[in-house]
C-alpha cells in the first residue's frame, strides 16, 4: 500500500487523533496525538492489510530549546514491504508516551536509549532505565540546552583544552621526525575561532 | 537440543507464517510468561538473599570473548542460564550529539568509528542518507562502481573476522590466523586505494576522496582468485569439522518470528531461515545490476536459526560477495572524475528528513537524518544493527549453558563500537 | 548407539581431513613479517604524520575550519601594506605572517580532511608512523617558521593595534551623536 492510502485508512479510523500527514517529504510521515500512539501502532501492527511487523527505527529529536521534543517511528512490513512512519511530540518537562514495547520487542531498548538522551518517559515499558549513560547520570544529553554537569563522581566531566598548560619541551633534539622550529610553547593569544566557538555551546 | 530451565522459551512451538497459512501469533508481554521472577529476582538483588538455587553471575566487560566491553548479567539455574540483561554504554561517545556540531562531511571520520570492522559500509548507509536527503541523485558510474567493490571487499573481510573469531570462541585456533592472513591483503588493497588501513574517511557525499590507482583493479582480482582458493581450505579445516558442527549447531536457536519481532537484521536474520536482504528486495546504488543470491539458514545439522546457521550463512555470503566483485571489477570504468558530484554548499530546507538503511556486514545500518537549514545537521540518528541483535540476546540464550553464551555472543557478532556509539 | 559411533568416526575423520590442511602450510612460505627488522612497503598516498611546510602556509584557516576533531591551532598576524611577504609555490599571494602552526598529534584521527582543502598544498600526509613519545607535550607538534619570541611580540602589537582602533572606532561613535544623531543610529538587523 502506499503511504498516502495508509494514512486514509488511519484517518478513517482514529479521525482527530491524526494530526497532519505530510505525504511531500521523503519519508511521508503522520503526526499523531500522543495518547494515541500505541492505539495507532497496533492497528499497524494487527491489521491484515498493513501488517507492520517491524519496528525498524524509533528515534527521537529535539525541535530546539524552549520547544517540544518528538519521536519517530519508522515501521516496514515484510509481509507486504512497505514503510509507514508516525511521530509524536511531547512537552519538554514530563513528557511521556504509551511504550510499544509489548508490540515490538525491539521497540523496548530503543525506547530505553530515547529516555536515555532525551528523557521521555515510556509508560509501560518493563525496563525503563538508563542505558548507555550510567545510572546515576544527570541532564538528558541530546537535548539541544543540555549543559553537561561539571563533576561525576570526583571526575570532571566537561573537556578542557589544557594542552596549553603543558610546559613544553625543553629543548628536546630527538622528539620525533620532523624538524621542529619552535623551542618553547608559544602560550595561546587568540585561539583559532572554531574552538572558541564550540566550547561556549 | 540443549535442556531449558524453569521458564522455558515460549517461542518454540510456534510457527512462522512464511511457510503456513496463519498468521503471526506473537504477542509479547513481558509481564505474563517471559519474566515471572523478575520482580523477586531484583529484590533479591538488592537485598542479597537470592530465592532457590538461582545465582548472578557477571560476564564481562573484560571477558575476552565478549568482544569487547560488554557486560552481561546472567542470572543462573546451575549452569543453566535462566535470564540474561546485557549492560551497555562502556565504549558510548554519543556520536549523535558530536554530529550535531559538525558539518555534513565532517561527521564522515566519525560513522568510520561506529563499526570499525566495516568503516566503508558505514561511510556508505551515511552518504547514502545525506544524499537523499540533499537530493542528488545520479552520481558518475565510476563512483558507484568503487563504492560497491569497497563495500562488498569490507564485507568480506569483515565476515572472515566474524567467523575467524567464532572458531575461537569454540577452539579453533587455526582457522583465525588464516582469516587475519586474508584480512590483511583486503586491508593493503584498501591501504592502497584509500592512503589508511583501517578508517578510511573514502566514500564522501556525492563522490569519492581520492580516484582508484591505476593497478588496483588487476591486483584485486588476482586477490580474488587466491580467496576463493583459501576459503575451500577454511572450509575443509573449520566447516566441515564434525566437532565444530556439532558443537554449533544446536545453540543459540532464534525462532524467525522472534528474529523479526527483535528487529534482527543481516545474517541474523537469514540464519533464521527469512530470505531478505535489502541490497537485493530494496536495492540501492547499483546492487540490481549484479547477480547473486541471499544465503539463508537450512538447520541441515540442527534446528533452523542456529549458531552454525548464522555461522553458515556469513560464509556462504563471502562466496556471494565474490561473486558480485567478478561482475563488478571488469565492469568499472577506467576513466572519470571522482570529485564531480560532490556538493559544493550543502544546505536543505529546515525540517527536511529522511530515514535510509543499507546492508552492511552485521546487518542493516539505517540512518535518520534532519536537517535544520544551515550547515549542520539538526539529528543524525544511526539506527545500529548490533544494538538490536544484544537486546535479543537473551532471547536466543535463555536456557543455554554458560559455555554456549560464548558462542551465542560470537555468532551474533557485534561490534561494541557500533552498540555504544 | 549406531549414530553414536558414526558421530565419532566423523569427527575422527573431519579432524584428519583439518590436520592434512595445516600439514600443507608447514611447507609454505611465511606470510608473517618480523616487524621492526623487517617494513612493509607502504604505498603511495599513505596518510600517516601531517607535515606542514611553513614556506608556503598563506593562513587561510581552511584546514582548521574542517577538521573535526579540532587539532589544528593556527595565529595569524595580518602584514603591514609596507611589507611584501611573496608568494606560495603554487601563485598564491601571502598577505599574513604565520606567527603559530600547532598540530595535536594525539588528536589528529587521520581523516586526511585537511590536506583535500588546503590551496597551496603546504599541508600534506607523511608515511612516517613511528612518533611514539615519552611525553604527551612532545606530541604537539609545532610548524611556524617564527620564533616565539619574535611571534610573541608580534601578535602583541597586533593586539595593541586592534584594541587602538576599537578605542578610536568607540570614540569616533561616541563623537559622532553630538554631530548627527540620525546618521549613526545602526540600521536593524
Amino acid at each position: 500500500m502506499t503511504p498516502e492510502l495508509i494514512a486514509e485508512k488511519l484517518q478513517a479510523r482514529f479521525g482527530d487523533k491524526i494530526l497532519e500527514f505530510a505525504k511531500d517529504a521523503i519519508n511521508p510521515v503522520a503526526k499523531v496525538a500522543p495518547d494515541a500512539v500505541h492505539d495507532v501502532c497496533k492497528f499497524l501492527k494487527d491489521d491484515a492489510e498493513l501488517y507492520f511487523d517491524m519496528c525498524h527505527n524509533l528515534s527521537g529529536y529535539d525541535l530546539g530549546a524552549g520547544k517540544n521534543l518528538a519521536v519517530i517511528y519508522h515501521l516496514f512490513s515484510f509481509k507486504h514491504q512497505h514503510w509507514f512512519a508516525i511521530k509524536a511530540e511531547v512537552p519538554r518537562e514530563g513528557g511521556h508516551l504509551p511504550t510499544v514495547a509489548l508490540l515490538w520487542r525491539t521497540a523496548e531498548w530503543h525506547e530505553r536509549e530515547v529516555f536515555d538522551l532525551y528523557g521521555i518517559r515510556f509508560d509501560g515499558n518493563p525496563d525503563l532505565r538508563r542505558i548507555l549513560c550510567p545510572d546515576d547520570w544527570e541532564g538528558w544529553p541530546l537535548r539541544k540546552d543540555y549543559v553537561v554537569q561539571e563533576y561525576y563522581h570526583g571526575i570532571r566531566v566537561p573537556y578542557k583544552e589544557d594542552w596549553n598548560n603543558f610546559d613544553t619541551l625543553a629543548a628536546n633534539p630527538e622528539r620525533g621526525h620532523f624538524v621542529f622550529q619552535f623551542e618553547k610553547r608559544l602560550p595561546v593569544v587568540n585561539g583559532n575561532g572554531k574552538a572558541a566557538e564550540k566550547s561556549n555551546q | 537440543m540443549s535442556t531449558f530451565g524453569a521458564l522455558g522459551n515460549i517461542f518454540k512451538k510456534q510457527r512462522y507464517y512464511f511457510e503456513g497459512e496463519g498468521e503471526m501469533v506473537v504477542d509479547l508481554d513481558p509481564s505474563a510468561a517471559l519474566d515471572q521472577r523478575r520482580d523477586e529476582l531484583i529484590k533479591a538483588r538488592q537485598s542479597g538473599n537470592f530465592p532457590g538455587d538461582d545465582m548472578i553471575v557477571n560476564m564481562g566487560p573484560q571477558h575476552p570473548s565478549t568482544h569487547g566491553v560488554l557486560r552481561l548479567e546472567l542470572v543462573l539455574d546451575g549452569e543453566i542460564v535462566k535470564k540474561v540483561t546485557p549492560h551497555i554504554g562502556y565504549l558510548h561517545r554519543n556520536f549523535e550529539k558530536h554530529a550535531e556540531n559538525l558539518g555534513w562531511n565532517e561527521i564522515i571520520p566519525y560513522t568510520d568509528r561506529l563499526d570499525y570492522l566495516a568503516a566503508m559500509n558505514m561511510n556508505h548507509g551515511y552518504c547514502l542518507a545525506v544524499e537523499k536527503l540533499l537530493g542528488i541523485k545520479e552520481l558518475p558510474k565510476k563512483v558507484e562502481y568503487i563504492r560497491v567493490i569497497c563495500a562488498e571487499f569490507m564485507r568480506i573481510s569483515s565476515h572472515l573476522m566474524a567467523v575467524g573469531t567464532f572458531g575461537l570462541d569454540v577452539g579453533a585456533i587455526t582457522p583465525f590466523l588464516w582469516a587475519f592472513r586474508d584480512r590483511e591483503r583486503i586491508l593493503d588493497l584498501f591501504e592502497w586505494i584509500s592512503g589508511a588501513r583501517l578508517l578510511y574517511n573514502y566514500i564522501w557525499i556525492g563522490g569519492l576522496s581520492r580516484d582508484m590507482p591505476s593497478g588496483w583493479i588487476k591486483q584485486a582480482t588476482e586477490f580474488l582468485d587466491e580467496l576463493e582458493r583459501n576459503m575451500k581450505e577454511f572450509n575443509r579445516l573449520l566447516s566441515g569439522n564434525q566437532i565444530f558442527i556439532k558443537r554449533a549447531a544446536e545453540v543459540g536457536v532464534l525462532p524467525p518470528e522472534v528474529a523479526i519481532n527483535c528487529g534482527a537484521t543481516g545474517p541474523v536474520l537469514r540464519g533464521s531461515g527469512i530470505k531478505w536482504d535489502c541490497r537485493k528486495d530494496e536495492p540501492y546504488s547499483i546492487y540490481p545490476q549484479f547477480e547473486f543470491e541471499i544465503p539463508v539458514g537450512e538447520g541441515r545439522y540442527g534446528p533452523m536459526g542456529s549458531a552454525f546457521d548464522r555461522y553458515w550463512v556469513r560464509i556462504r555470503e563471502i562466496e556471494e560477495a565474490i561473486k558480485i566483485l567478478r561482475q563488478a571489477l571488469p565492469q568499472c570504468p577506467e576513466q572519470g572524475d571522482v570529485k564531480e558530484a560532490i556538493p559544493r554548499r550543502m544546505k536543505t530546507a529546515a525540517g527536511a528528513e529522511c530515514y535510509v538503511r543499507s546492508e552492511a556486514p552485521r546487518g542493516e545500518i539505517g540512518f535518520y537524518v534532519r536537517s535544520n537549514g544551515s550547515d549542520i545537521p539538526d539529528r543524525v540518528r544511526c539506527r545500529s544493527s548490533c544494538f538490536v541483535h544484544v537486546s535479543l540476546l537473551d532471547e536466543i540464550s535463555r536456557g543455554c549453558m554458560v559455555a554456549d553464551m560464548i558462542l551465542n555472543i560470537g555468532s551474533i557478532d557485534i561490534v561494541l563500537g557500533e552498540v555504544d556509539r | 548407539m549406531r549414530q553414536y559411533f558414526r558421530d565419532v568416526w566423523r569427527g575422527v575423520f573431519t579432524v584428519l581431513i583439518g590436520m592434512r590442511e595445516t600439514w600443507v602450510h608447514v611447507f609454505r612460505p611465511p606470510t608473517t613479517k618480523q616487524y621492526p627488522h623487517e617494513r612493509f612497503q607502504l604505498p603511495p598516498g599513505t596518510r600517516q604524520q601531517l607535515f606542514m611546510n611553513a614556506d608556503d602556509c598563506i593562513g587561510c584557516f581552511k584546514c582548521a575550519r574542517i577538521c573535526p576533531v579540532n587539532c589544528i591551532y593556527i595565529d595569524t598576524v595580518k602584514a603591514k601594506p609596507t611589507e611584501d611577504l611573496g608568494k606560495a609555490s603554487t601563485g598564491n599571494p601571502i598577505r599574513q605572517h604565520v606567527v603559530r602552526f600547532d598540530i595535536d598529534m594525539f588528536k589528529c584521527c587521520y581523516c586526511d580532511d585537511c590536506t583535500t582543502v588546503c590551496p597551496t598544498e603546504c599541508l600534506y600526509m607523511t608515511d612516517k608512523f613511528e612518533a611514539s613519545v615519552y611525553e604527551r607535550s612532545n606530541g604537539i607538534y609545532h610548524f611556524s617558521k617564527y620564533e616565539p619570541a619574535l611571534a610573541m611580540k608580534m601578535l602583541a602589537e597586533q593586539a595593541a593595534e586592534e584594541a587602538a582602533a576599537a578605542a578610536a572606532k568607540a570614540a569616533k561613535a561616541a563623537a559622532a551623536p553630538k554631530k548627527e544623531p540620525a546618521a549613526a543610529a545602526p540600521a536593524p538587523h
